[in-house]
């Protein structure tokens, strides 16, 4: 069946550079060596099955394997063990510009990479306007591709990988370059490819695309294939791990912080009381870092007081990295009297059920004011951070996630066009 | 081992590879094209000076029977070794350069030596129109003359062949390029072509050793057709047909045997 890729026990050693004679010499006084340490195995034992018409992602961390598996499908590398079936014509898009000659104009780079995917001159002919159309490079197409831009350079070389009519489309994270209006003209057009049946193969980080383009996906780490099958599934619990690995990572930090012993600084409090530490914790109250859009998480302002105090005022701000309010309240904005505070150890909590902060990188700012809010005892600002993952629930875009429902209502009788409110502002 | 059949699907691709490397060769220089003239332009009137001058070699009589150009004579030996030493430079050259390709797109590891192969060829056409027209103007024409043509497409091939086995070795180890050059040097003196081969029977042992060149023959066969105007030896004829068969079958064997795995070093 033509498109259908089939790869079977595929196993790839490579070699790394500093166990290989590079001269004669070398060969001769390095002969009998022990050379197992110095291998490694890019790939180990992978199977997987991509079915003609589909678009399939291979998601991994760096070095996992992903474009070795790529080059193998391709035929570019020979697998040490095992076989890859891949029947159909196979165009890749591996690297950028990759077949371009610099000093060829961008008409010759054009004709030079559709006969290195296999295409005729009479077939370039007949698609080498839509090729340059697609590129939106008409002005420079007589021009040298030294001087073109990056955009530019991937732009044309995707545009010729698409139009060469393949049965297999084999792409590396080279769409990323282009800007996003290029990337949502790629991914159209890759959809369109996958109407007309032609199967797609992409490595890419972009979980998105995986979820919302891909039907199948393939996890490797470190050559090992961790998991197959539907895409979301696959995307949702290569997430999970990274988010995991992320929070064990942070909590190895925070132990390490927490010995050094960082004194605080109060803003302009005579020393009633101090805030020790703004913490952000997950749904069961344990310390964290990361949080995924759609959990539970809470804030915590942990206090020591002097002195008996009464009436006092807890207050948060998240901002995002970049200096954006998002959101902040206080004690007595939620009506709550917190009444009177005894000198010791105590923490506020502001408890949050789902998490609606879009991925992305946050601040926290805690701070404890009199029940005027006019003097500040101490104050955090934006030194706790806050890392939001993208969650299992999908997401819309921005900074917050608004809650609410979708409701489209098909034409029918009653509807009218309402004239707009007048505007008030 | 890659069939010849697969590389002829890719034929366009060769064609495209060749011209990009000739479009390209002389981009940014004033004299251009004229480059490829002037370098073998030079070389032969070096050695017409320094071995038809000053050292005194005698060129024999030419076909015509009364010509004794020793120039012309070294040309017609010139052209043949021209396009073996380029033709495995090229060969080295090509796969080297076409490594980045190899790792980024699938298409057999052959073309790009082929189509090196085919630059040189052209160059060796442009050449050889050169000295059939200086053989025309001193009236050094016969029906011989068109043997240049099947013995130069011989050449490429057994050059070709070579090439394919040194360009591999050289991508594991870099010794071989310059031992390449230093085998090219030795074997340009080791063949006569700045001398003839009747100044080597004065010495029989040297004789003998001449004869085991392969191109020996090559350049004795281009001498015999175009400046003697007599057809080949038998002997040139055998050794010439055995030499690139053996080297073009063996070249192709092993580089398409070996270069998937060598393609991963360059």
């Amino acid at each position: 069946m033509a498109g259908s890729i089939e790869v079977r026990g595929v196993s790839k050693e490579f070699r790394l550079q500093a166990d290989r004679p590079t001269s004669i010499k070398e060969f001769v006084t390095r002969r009998g060596r022990d050379k197992t340490a110095t291998h490694f195995w890019a790939l180990d034992d992978v199977s997987i099955d991509i079915p003609e018409g589909s678009m399939y992602a291979l998601v991994g961390h760096n070095g996992s394997g992903k474009s070795t598996l790529l080059r193998c499908i391709a035929g570019i590398y020979r697998p040490d063990t095992g076989h890859v079936k891949a029947s159909g014509r196979i165009s890749t898009l591996l690297e950028l510009g990759a077949g371009f000659h610099p000093d060829l104009s961008g008409r010759e780079n054009v004709y030079l990479n559709a006969t290195i995917l296999g295409m005729t001159k009479k077939q370039i002919d007949a698609k080498f306007d839509e090729i340059v159309d697609f590129a939106g490079v008409e002005q420079f197409i007589d021009s040298p591709v030294k001087v073109y831009s990056s955009g530019m350079y991937v732009r044309l070389g995707f545009s010729v990988a698409v139009h060469v009519q393949p049965e297999i489309l084999i792409i590396d994270e080279v769409i990323a370059v282009g800007d996003e209006q290029f990337q949502r003209k790629c991914f159209d057009h890759l959809y369109g490819l996958r109407r007309q049946g032609v199967t797609i193969v992409v490595v890419t980080h972009g979980m998105g695309t995986v979820e919302t383009m891909c039907d199948g996906a393939a996890w490797l780490d470190h050559g090992v294939l961790q998991m197959e099958g539907p895409a979301i599934e696959v995307a949702a619990a290569y997430l999970k791990k990274v988010n995991d690995a992320e929070a064990e990572d942070r909590a190895s930090h925070r132990t390490v912080s927490a010995t050094s012993g960082a004194t605080t600084e109060s803003v302009d409090g005579p020393g009633e009381i101090e805030i020790l530490a703004i913490e952000v914790r997950d749904a069961s109250g344990a310390p964290t870092t990361t949080v995924e859009h759609g959990e539970g998480m809470q804030i915590a302002i942990v206090y020591r007081a002097h002195t008996a105090l009464e009436d006092l005022v807890f207050g948060h701000a998240i901002h995002t990295d970049n200096g954006v309010l998002v959101a902040g309240t206080n004690t007595q904005r939620h009506g709550l009297e917190t009444g009177r505070v005894e000198p010791g150890l105590g923490e506020a909590l502001f408890v949050i059920d789902e998490c609606p902060l879009i991925e992305g990188h946050y601040e926290v700012t805690g701070a404890i004011n009199d029940r005027h809010v006019q003097h500040t005892f101490d104050r955090r600002d934006r030194e706790t951070r806050l890392l939001v993952r993208r969650g299992t629930t999908r997401a819309g875009v921005g900074v917050v996630d608004i809650a609410g429902d979708w409701k489209v209502r098909p034409p029918q009788q009653g509807l009218t066009v309402l004239p707009a409110p007048p505007e008030e502002f | 081992m890659t069939a010849p059949k697969k590389v002829w699907e890719y034929r366009t691709l060769i064609t495209n590879l060749a011209m990009r490397d000739l479009r390209s060769r002389y981009k940014k220089s004033v004299l251009g094209w004229l480059w490829s003239l002037i370098n073998p332009a030079t070389t032969l009137a070096i050695y017409t000076v320094v071995f038809g001058v000053f050292l005194g070699v005698e060129a024999p009589v030419a076909g015509n029977g009364h010509s004794k150009l020793f120039a012309l004579y070294l040309f017609s030996a010139l052209v043949a070794w021209n396009s073996f030493a380029s033709g495995v430079n090229i060969a080295m050259q090509s796969f080297l350069a076409a490594g980045g390709l190899l790792t980024r797109t699938y298409f057999p590891p052959e073309v790009p030596v082929i189509a090196g192969s085919l630059t040189v060829l052209t160059q060796t056409a442009v050449e050889t129109v050169i000295l059939i027209v200086f053989m025309a103007i001193i009236g050094n024409l016969g029906w011989t003359t068109l043997i240049v043509f099947p013995i130069l497409l011989l050449l490429t091939a057994f050059a070709f062949g070579i090439g394919m086995i040194v360009s591999l070795l050289n991508v594991r180890y870099r010794d071989v390029a310059y031992l390449v050059a230093l085998g090219i040097q030795v074997l340009f003196y080791a063949t006569p072509i700045v001398y003839s081969e009747d100044i080597a029977a004065k010495h029989p042992w040297a004789a003998d050793l001449l004869k085991l060149n392969p191109m020996t023959h090559f350049v004795g066969a281009m001498r015999h057709s175009v400046y003697l105007l007599k057809a080949p030896t038998l002997l040139n004829w055998v050794a010439m047909i055995l030499a690139t068969t053996i080297m073009t079958l063996l070249g192709w064997r092993v580089f398409s045997t070996k270069a998937p795995r060598y393609i991963e070093e360059i």
